[in-house]
């Protein structure tokens, strides 16, 4: 190849396709299937979390309603001291009471009010098994659980 | 319109009537993967890889096993980007654009150091040595060769046909790098060719 066109000419040739050796289709269509799954399940679970954390809110602010009112009707030395509830969970790993082993109170509003709770809780719990870095899931279980704690007091208040 | 005007515009119309077709069958073709039609996606990567391959291959220095992963990555990424693909150029220039992207993003995260000695450079850097005749075996190997950024700028600008603009802005080096590392592989190359001439 002494002069430049030539080369250039021969160099240009080079640029021409090449078929790759494997098919390479089934790896690709593989990657695209996960890649489709992968968002729709973190999703599923996100809203999930998402609803809990609402449901959370809106039953928690209906308890704290009721107990106001209960409270106000009943002098806080009624209140048994067999009503002692577990501590609230400072860290995933602490045995905090599941949705079974909370007590179900009597009061029929009372006890909708506590199986929603239960329900949120089961609830942030799966979404902070998926997301154990999930800080605000753990105080969200806190705060449901110290929900439930109030709502079983009033139960027993109420009778 | 009158009919003058008319029959000017016919032969335009006629002019590339296959390529017209080809055009809008990947259009139609990217309309369906876009809605989730996997069997389009699948039609478009039969009817691309090859040119999209081939470019990776080259760039990546004939490293085969490399090429076919980045050829993966490229279709995933096309799959992922389609949305995106306006149609402002044609499927084919989008692809094949996308998957030389990856090479050089590669390339850029290997950032492997040109291992080559002051010698080599010196003589590169001369171009005193002509081209001689070669196989084309030859050429590709010499291509394969050269370190991994000359490489790059040489078949981007000789094989692909890009502007030395293109080139910096995708390697992110001034244009003037772009043209010292293309002189520099074309030197690479003369001595690499006239050694096997030899």
């Amino acid at each position: 190849m002494n002069n430049e066109f030539e080369w250039r000419s021969q160099i240009k040739k080079l640029g021409e396709s090449v078929e790759p050796a494997n098919d390479l289709w089934s790896g690709i269509a593989a990657r695209i299937a996960l890649e489709q799954a992968r968002p729709a399940a973190a999703q599923r679970r996100w809203s999930r979390a998402v609803a809990a954390i609402a449901a959370t809110f809106v039953i928690a602010t209906g308890a704290s309603l009721m107990a106001l009112r209960v409270d106000r009707s009943v002098p806080p030395s009624s209140v048994p001291a067999s009503t002692t509830q577990p501590a609230v969970a400072t860290t995933p790993a602490d045995a905090a009471p599941t949705a079974f082993d909370w007590a179900q109170p009597s009061d029929p509003k009372l006890a909708a009010a506590a199986h929603d709770l239960d329900q949120a809780g089961a609830d942030l719990q799966a979404a902070l098994d998926a997301h154990p870095d999930a800080v605000f899931l753990v105080s969200m279980i806190n705060r449901t659980n110290s929900q439930r704690m109030r709502l079983m007091r009033q139960s027993a208040i109420s009778g | 319109m009158d009919s003058a005007t008319l029959s000017m515009n016919i032969p335009l119309f006629e002019a590339a009537p296959a390529r017209v077709a080809e055009l809008d069958s990947d259009t139609a073709l990217v309309r369906r993967a876009v809605a989730g039609e996997m069997r389009a996606f699948e039609q478009l990567y039969r009817k691309h890889v090859g040119r999209v391959h081939g470019a990776i291959l080259r760039i990546v220095g004939m490293d085969r096993a490399r090429a076919e992963e980045l050829t993966q990555e490229a279709f995933v990424r096309a799959w992922q980007k389609l949305g995106t693909f306006r149609g402002d150029s044609a499927f084919s220039t989008w692809l094949h654009r996308l998957g030389v992207n990856i090479a050089l993003m590669d390339l850029r995260v290997r950032r492997e150091e040109d291992a080559v000695d002051g010698e080599t450079l010196e003589h590169a850097a001369g171009g005193e040595v002509p081209f001689c005749a070669a196989e084309r075996g030859d050429l590709q190997r010499a291509v394969a060769e050269l370190p991994p950024r000359a490489r790059a700028v040489l078949v981007l600008h000789d094989v692909e046909g890009w502007k030395h603009e293109e080139i910096a802005n995708e390697l992110g080096m001034a244009v003037g790098s772009s043209k010292a590392q293309l002189h520099r592989a074309r030197g690479l190359l003369r001595r690499a060719l006239g050694e096997v001439a030899a």
